[in-house]
């Protein structure tokens, strides 16, 4: 099987974890012992330091080794000015080997929605730009909920969606946006993928490991696995990834 | 990008997991299972074949479990009974104790040494029933549990009144003959979990929530030792293989790998009486 995580992060958070992970080089060393091939990687301090500075981290960090690791930028409301417009942010993603954005409302203190985001999330509505919602820790399902139901044509994926209790706030959100998709990362419920494969279709599912928080391995072994055609393991694992960003217009 | 056994190169016990999903030579013993229903949550495989498919697909032997309705004056612990009569060389099931009602513990305690075929030790889970594990409400229990000798599998958090470190110290100096399970191993304080471990022989680190962690395994293996550790994953609500490759990903050896995976929970089910 071929594996392309589509959630994991280098840097060292601002709150201590075991094992974090510095480095571009001391991630792709880790995900060759564990025998993951492509990664989506987010830098931390994006989220704990600062969108602009965060972002520029990623980019250099990622810069020598875009054979393997595809950017994820963060975003924010920029009334004020501190990224660039949505065209240049653009060319400058596709510049960077950024493929996809991520959002943390709650730590960033603002409300995602058309009045503080809207030009952005407009552009990556028409561009295909695959938003990633860590929801639990920094967004909350009912702004999640909200922004659905604002921009039902973006590419969502649903991540950090914790381990407890998952089904009853995702499965509604996969059953109405066509584009929703689901970081199995924290969806470890036994029988989980099987579910969502059944009801939803597997090419909703992205495999990601939360990496460094969260081992490489336990997702693997469970999507290697789990009770789903060999092909649907594949798409989940690699090919649903591939194909977000295949259908992506930057 | 260099190729091998994926998680874990080198490892046989790997290469069986990710050839099979099972290993021949490393059964597992998942110590936290439940039964029941989850007013939380939906949970695809709640029910006791569902429960034992999990474990064929990854070669789990033995499930020991709790089951909700224990706790439940208007069901009581016939579903838990029923459960284990069904697939007796797989599961086995703690008591769970609802310190609210002692007369509903007063009489299932009384039912408890003629169900020995059933029941290897009992549950708490004071977070959830509010009540302090040093409460009085649970001294009942406790002291049952002490005189036999069973295992006690307790949820125990870091920061938590009810089960934090010090109920959970105060617990394990005054009960010194149960075998006390700290499941979760007071997440997310492993250096105190482990400090909890090497101070009182008697306790042992359950991982359900633990595995989730990287890096979380290695402390507890260095700083408490594999031999005081048990695999659990909370099943049915997370599955076997992802707390199984979590535990592949950790940097510790393959012997502390079967330590954790049956041969501390084999030999507690042998003082339990269970043949394994």
């Amino acid at each position: 099987m071929r594996f392309f995580d589509c959630n994991c992060f280098i840097g060292l958070p601002s709150n201590a974890i075991p094992r974090p992970v510095a480095t571009a080089d001391e991630l792709l060393a880790r995900m060759d012992r564990a025998g993951i091939e492509r990664a989506l990687v987010w830098h931390v301090a994006q989220k704990d330091y600062g969108v602009p500075t965060g972002n520029r981290l990623l980019a250099q960090a990622i810069a020598g080794h875009r054979d393997r690791l595809t950017g994820c930028w963060a975003i924010m409301p920029n009334q004020m000015g501190e990224l660039p417009e949505p065209e240049e942010f653009c060319a400058n993603m596709a510049e960077a080997g950024v493929r996809a954005l991520a959002a943390f409302p709650r730590p960033h203190n603002y409300v995602l929605r058309r009045e503080s985001c809207g030009p952005i999330l407009e552009a990556m509505v028409a561009r295909r730009i695959p938003l990633i919602l860590p929801v639990t820790s920094a967004v909350g399902w009912d702004a999640a909920y909200a922004l659905l139901a604002e921009f039902p044509d973006l590419v969502c994926i649903l991540g950090n969606v914790n381990t407890w209790g998952t089904v009853r706030f995702v499965f509604p959100l996969l059953e109405k946006y066509a584009h929703v998709c689901l970081d199995i990362s924290e969806y470890i419920l036994d029988g989980g993928i099987e579910a969502v494969a059944e009801r939803c279709g597997a090419r909703r599912m992205l495999f990601g490991t939360a990496f460094p928080s969260r081992p490489h391995g336990g997702m693997m072994l469970a999507l290697k696995h789990a009770e789903i055609s060999a092909r649907d393991r594949q798409a989940v694992a690699a090919g649903n990834l591939e194909r977000l960003l295949r259908e992506e217009d930057l | 990008m260099k190729t091998g056994t994926p998680i874990r190169p080198g490892s046989k016990t790997a290469a069986e997991f990710w050839r099979t999903g099972r290993s021949r030579t490393c059964p597992v013993y998942n110590m936290h299972a439940h039964l029941g229903d989850f007013p939380s949550m939906y949970v695809p495989r709640a029910d006791p074949a569902g429960l034992v498919h999990s474990m064929d697909v990854a070669g789990v032997r033995m499930s020991c479990f709790a089951h909700r309705a224990d706790t439940m004056p208007e069901l009581g612990t016939v579903p838990t009974i029923e459960a284990v009569r069904a697939f007796p060389d797989r599961l086995r099931a703690y008591l769970w104790v609802n310190p609210h009602y002692p007369d509903l513990v007063a009489r299932e305690l009384a039912e408890f040494d003629g169900l020995r075929d059933v029941f290897v030790g009992l549950k708490v889970h004071p977070d959830s029933h509010e009540v302090p594990l040093t409460d009085e409400r649970y001294r009942r229990a406790l002291e049952f549990a002490e005189e036999r000798g069973l295992m006690v599998l307790s949820h125990t958090y870091d920061g938590s009144k009810f089960n934090g470190p010090e109920q959970v110290r105060r617990t394990l100096e005054k009960y010194t003959s149960i075998r006390f399970l700290m499941g979760h191993s007071l997440k997310i304080n492993w250096h105190e979990a482990a400090a909890v471990a090497r101070d009182h022989p008697h306790a042992y680190l359950e991982l359900t929530g633990v595995l989730g962690q990287w890096g979380a395994v290695d402390i507890l293996c260095e700083e408490a030792g594999s031999d005081r550790m048990l695999f659990g994953t909370d099943l049915p609500i997370y599955g076997n293989h992802q707390g199984i490759g979590h535990l592949l990903s950790a940097d510790i050896t393959d012997k502390d790998i079967h330590s954790i995976c049956h041969r501390n929970a084999e030999k507690l089910l042998r003082e339990a009486g269970v043949r394994v």
